[in-house]
């Protein structure tokens, strides 16, 4: 069980000695529990009260890292069921099947296609983390000889879905330094796969029938060693593993059940690629930790990502546009300049508005770290220093040959340091946005 | 250049300033700041005067509506003097001072809530005392010096802590001494952990010993007059805070007061309200400046940092932290008060940036430190602090909540005094009553005045749910303006102002956002600790609200949860009534000392459900009508 700020308060020493760098050790004990701060920056914890607290410090859901460097990719440390609780930490890794039954050109053009899904969003690369190589053939020779090939041809993630111990051994023994996630089919011999995995130090998927065995199997690798496990929950049907998937993070996050305490994952069933789309979103939405698809056309993957994106955007980070000079319309060097801050919806709001107003304008979005106009301002964020900074930084005084800034009606205020500090003047625009296709039609 | 005289009415004041002045400088010299919340920019509208003779130039406001503009209604701050001129200012503009110019009738009688629980129960030990010593004269076989006797006799009297006393005492005592026949009385000023002699007074004058308790809010400042021997507090002032004048919010005031010259005025600014309610209650009853020793303000943080001249910019920037929480005691000579200048004003400490002494202040007077049931203290302010907790934790949090319940920032809003409308009754045929502090003819309405008036304008139907006044209802209270709907209080004939009192759906969207974020931050703690409102065993209410509250209502408009009546206590001005406990007793001080050190902050800015708890709450009472259950 999760415990609460106030049950982990009541077994620290409550003398407020403000050493964790907390100025009480109420607020010491309520990061603790949000996992912001590990309990050894408390000096005088007992240690009766440490062994108490330490299976509360550990995350509900096991970190799971595949890969290594900077591609890597990680999975699990989740600590809420919903995102409005706090934030989701960990976008859904997508990963694209490839199966070794594939002869040597396809798999060559199938792996040219899947390195091409890179896409631009809001200022973001996104694009699939991993490629899953399948042991179709059953062959241990052609399941060794595509995870060469696909490894020669990708500094993508992997994953070795297979049931031959045989197979995934020698496989590794090439990529093992690539830390690959071993995705135990259900075939076999779990036992064999645990030591595999223990010895090439790699993340194990364990593919079981139900939660019941899920945990039975976790448990018995955690026994041998294994730290770093994946659920994976075989030949359902989607509601029933999204069900499954949905439990075992319930369990997790709201028993404190450590047996079902891992990511999971999922393949998709549907063959049809619109409603293999419709599968894989529904994972992504309801806690599958990475998803393997098999399709790899781009059409299909980019609404996937796009969907991930913003699934897994943090609703406590404001999003942010670029700060820099955006043009509305045919700008020339006596267009107005209109500065607001680079809070997203300030700078869609103020764009639209720019727009409808028909004037061609520069519109400077000034860094002030995502938030709206007055926020900003009265955190300091949107000081004549900052407007005057961006203005310096972003070249506008070679592009306009006037001297003018309109800023926000309700920094009104700034006015006049603004101008003593920049050099500008100053005109103050309107209070709303609204205000603002009347105001520029009155520039001159 | 030509010079021009204005003459401002109603007060008769003229000022004669150079061509070019605006009329709100102009105003400013004659010693009538008027409201000008956007710091003369042209841009709020609220320095609106009539030009009753004379030329003024300036573009055209579009604040201002032809029908007023043909009135001779300008904005002062964009008026230019432009020949001699008569000026009238409305109440309105003239803001929180009087227009008669007087400012000696800014504080006023301020009916508060009597002694608390924890009050009565305080053993008296004021933070000055004094002690009358004979002192044996020197002589041949006594050869010790002025100090020592002092010393040596002190020990006899006092408990043995150690005494000291500055140079500058130590310089007069012998002429003290002989001055007085060896007959004198030291005034001891105690902290935490020292004691110090700060004056030597000829003779016996033990029974003369005062202090002033200070509650420094943003918007009102509280002061209230204590004789320390007794107990008996003499008389309580509220004013509204004069650093007003320079943004009516915390952080216009940290911005303001970022720089020397800004802050050196916001300084002034509140000393001079101090220092009117110190010499206004002295003088009316007869107490010697120089017998009043003590002071103890409570203040929120930005407060303290103005008052104390200390930078408060940091107070605003991540990640919030004022350079100083405790401050230490200091002479009053040097704080620039007015009492005995070897008097000795101490603060209650805060806790963080946005929790201050004057909530320390609340938590100390209301008991809740030390309780063993959960309790919850809201003290309703333009910032409304909670703290949550009992004895073995506490925590708290801050909620930008406007000054509206101080009856600031709303149209027809005043301070709980003589003549604000404290309690209205609507009944089912819309005849309304009300009831006036000290019954005088209404001038305006305060915050539980304001409370009364939603409530019974939703109860007969007159506000819907979300604050607009419906206007369908058959009344001649209802009317229409030029922004909306106004309802009427007070028909002109029956008040003091010559005006209807109305509240309109400006002011009752700024007291829905007032209430909505007090619950919402009520809500925020009770959640962060896993505690649900059921658990709470007592709610103490705090505010400017007088000697008046009443609970129920304020329930139904959403601004206290729904949980039985009994739970709740409305202990009037908290801040102030720690500062009296800790004014009269060591031990108190040295508790909010405690205190201080053992509440969590939460910022609720950094909270992810708050934001969604306040747009929820921005309805009568709430749009989850389920969380009030005994609210029709």
């Amino acid at each position: 069980m999760a415990l609460s700020g106030l049950d982990i308060y009541k077994l620290l020493p409550k003398t407020n000695c403000k050493e964790c760098g907390f100025a009480t050790c109420l607020a010491f004990a309520m990061a603790m529990a949000q996992k912001k701060v590990p309990l050894d920056k408390c000096p005088t914890v007992s240690a009766e009260a440490k062994l108490a607290l330490e299976s509360a410090s550990q995350p509900p859901i096991k970190l799971v890292t595949i890969g290594t460097g900077d591609t890597k990719l990680e999975m699990g440390n989740e600590t809420v069921m919903f995102r409005h609780e706090q934030k989701f930490f960990h976008p859904t890794g997508i990963g694209i099947l490839v199966e070794d039954t594939l002869g040597d050109a396809e798999l060559r053009s199938r792996m040219e296609k899947i390195g091409k899904l890179v896409f631009e969003r809001v200022g973001l690369t996104i694009r699939p983390e991993l490629v899953c190589i399948k042991n179709s053939s059953r062959s241990k020779d052609k399941f060794v000889n595509s995870v060469k090939i696909v490894a020669s041809l990708t500094s993508l993630n992997l994953a070795l879905f297979t049931g031959d111990q045989a197979a995934v051994d020698e496989a590794l023994t090439v990529i093992a330094p690539r830390r690959p996630l071993v995705i135990w089919s259900g075939e076999g011999n779990i036992e064999a796969f645990i030591d595999i995995a223990k010895k090439h130090k790699t993340p194990l998927a364990i593919t079981s029938n139900d939660l019941d065995e899920a945990a039975k199997l976790t448990d018995l690798a955690k026994k041998a060693g294994v730290e770093e496990i994946v659920l994976n929950f075989k030949d359902r049907s989607q509601s029933e593993r999204i069900q499954d998937i949905t439990y075992a993070r319930r369990s997790a996050l709201k028993k404190g059940f450590r047996d079902l305490g891992y990511p999971a994952m999922a393949f998709t069933d549907e063959t049809d690629p619109g409603l293999e789309l419709c599968e894989a979103v529904s994972y992504v939405s309801k806690y599958a930790g990475l998803v393997i698809i098999k399709n790899c056309e781009k059409e299909f993957l980019f609404p996937l990502l796009v969907t991930r994106q913003d699934i897994y955007t943090d609703p406590q980070k404001p999003v942010q546009v670029t700060p820099k000079i955006y043009e509305i319309g045919k700008v020339n060097s006596s267009s107005p300049v209109i500065v607001t801050t680079n809070f997203s919806i300030t700078y869609f709001t103020v764009a639209g508005e720019v727009e409808e107003s028909k004037v061609p304008t520069f519109i400077i979005c000034c860094d002030a770290e995502g938030m709206s106009v007055l926020t900003a301002w009265a955190a300091d964020k949107f000081s004549a220093e900052r407007i005057t900074d961006t203005l310096k930084r972003s070249g506008i005084e070679q592009m306009v040959t006037h001297r003018k800034i309109i800023i926000p009606g309700y920094v009104s205020v700034l006015s006049g340091k603004l101008e003593e500090v920049s050099g500008w003047k100053v005109l103050v625009g309107p209070r709303e946005a609204s205000g603002i296709p009347g105001f520029l039609r009155g520039w001159k | 250049m030509a010079e021009f005289s204005v003459t401002f009415k109603p007060a008769g004041i003229k000022v004669i300033v150079p061509q070019g002045t605006d009329l709100l400088t102009a105003a400013f010299k004659g010693g009538i700041p008027l409201n000008a919340v956007c710091g003369g920019e042209g841009l709020c509208g609220k320095c609106r005067v009539v030009v009753t003779k004379g030329k003024v130039s300036g573009e055209a406001s579009s604040l201002i509506n032809d029908e007023d503009r043909a009135k001779g209604v300008v904005l002062a701050c964009e008026s230019i003097v432009e020949s001699d001129l008569e000026i009238l200012i409305p109440q309105e503009s003239a803001g929180n001072f009087e227009v008669s110019g007087k400012r000696r009738a800014d504080a006023e009688e301020f009916l508060s809530v009597g002694p608390l629980e924890k009050e009565s129960a305080l053993k008296r030990d004021p933070l000055v005392t004094k002690i009358f010593l004979e002192i044996k004269k020197p002589s041949d076989d006594d050869g010790l010096t002025d100090l020592e006797r002092v010393d040596r006799e002190l020990k006899k009297r006092s408990d043995p802590v150690f005494i000291t006393t500055a140079i500058s005492n130590a310089k007069h005592l012998g002429a003290v001494l002989r001055e007085s026949g060896y007959k004198v009385t030291a005034v001891i000023g105690h902290k935490e952990s020292s004691s110090e002699i700060i004056l030597f007074e000829p003779g016996d004058t033990t029974d003369l010993n005062y202090g002033f308790a200070f509650d420094i809010g943003t918007t009102t400042v509280t002061g209230q007059l204590i004789d320390l021997n007794s107990g008996r507090i003499i008389g309580t002032r509220i004013a509204y805070n004069r650093q007003s004048s320079y943004g009516s919010d915390v952080i216009s005031r940290i911005i303001y007061g970022s720089d020397a010259a800004g802050l050196l005025k916001l300084c002034e600014s509140v000393l001079s309200n101090i220092n009117e309610m110190v010499e206004d209650l002295a003088t009316s009853n007869s107490i010697p400046l120089s017998s009043i020793y003590s002071a103890v303000i409570a203040g929120n943080m930005t407060m303290m940092h103005l008052l104390l001249k200390s930078d408060p910019s940091d107070i605003r920037k991540e990640p919030y932290m004022p350079a100083i929480t405790a401050f230490p005691p200091m002479s009053a000579g040097k704080a620039g008060i007015k009492i005995n200048p070897k008097g000795m004003i101490s603060f209650l400490p805060g806790v963080s940036s946005y929790v201050g002494g004057d909530t320390v202040a609340g938590v100390l007077s209301c008991g809740l430190f030390d309780g063993d049931e959960l309790s919850l203290l809201v003290d309703i302010g333009t910032n409304g602090e909670i703290v949550l907790g009992n004895r073995e934790w506490m925590i708290s949090c801050s909620a930008s909540a406007g000054p509206s319940f101080e009856g600031s920032g709303l149209q027809f809003g005043m301070k709980a005094v003589k003549g604000a409308v404290q309690k209205v009754v609507i009944a089912e045929n819309l005849d309304l009553k009300y009831e006036t502090i000290s019954g005088d003819k209404p001038k305006g309405i305060c915050g539980s005045g304001y409370i009364d008036l939603l409530e019974q304008m939703f109860r007969r139907s007159l506000m819907e749910k979300n604050g607009k006044i419906n206007r369908s209802k058959k009344t001649d209270r209802i009317r229409k303006t030029s922004e909306g709907c106004e309802y009427i209080v007070a028909f002109k004939d029956e008040t003091s102002i010559g005006r209807d009192i109305t509240i309109d759906e400006n002011d009752i969207e700024n007291l829905k956002r007032s209430k909505g974020a007090i619950y919402s931050a009520i809500l925020a703690l009770l959640n962060k600790m896993d505690k649900r409102m059921a658990e709470v065993n007592r709610v103490y209410i705090a505010g400017g609200f007088g000697n008046y509250l009443d609970i129920e209502n304020a329930i139904s408009i959403g601004l206290l949860p729904d949980v039985p009546r009994k739970i709740y206590k409305f202990i009037g001005n908290s801040a102030l009534a720690g500062a009296r406990m800790c004014l009269a007793s060591r031990e108190a001080f040295s508790k909010a000392l405690k205190i201080s050190q053992g509440i969590t902050y939460l910022d609720l800015s950094s909270e992810p459900g708050y934001m969604d708890e306040y747009i929820a709450a921005l309805f009568f009472p709430h749009t989850d009508i389920g969380r009030f259950p005994s609210v029709r």
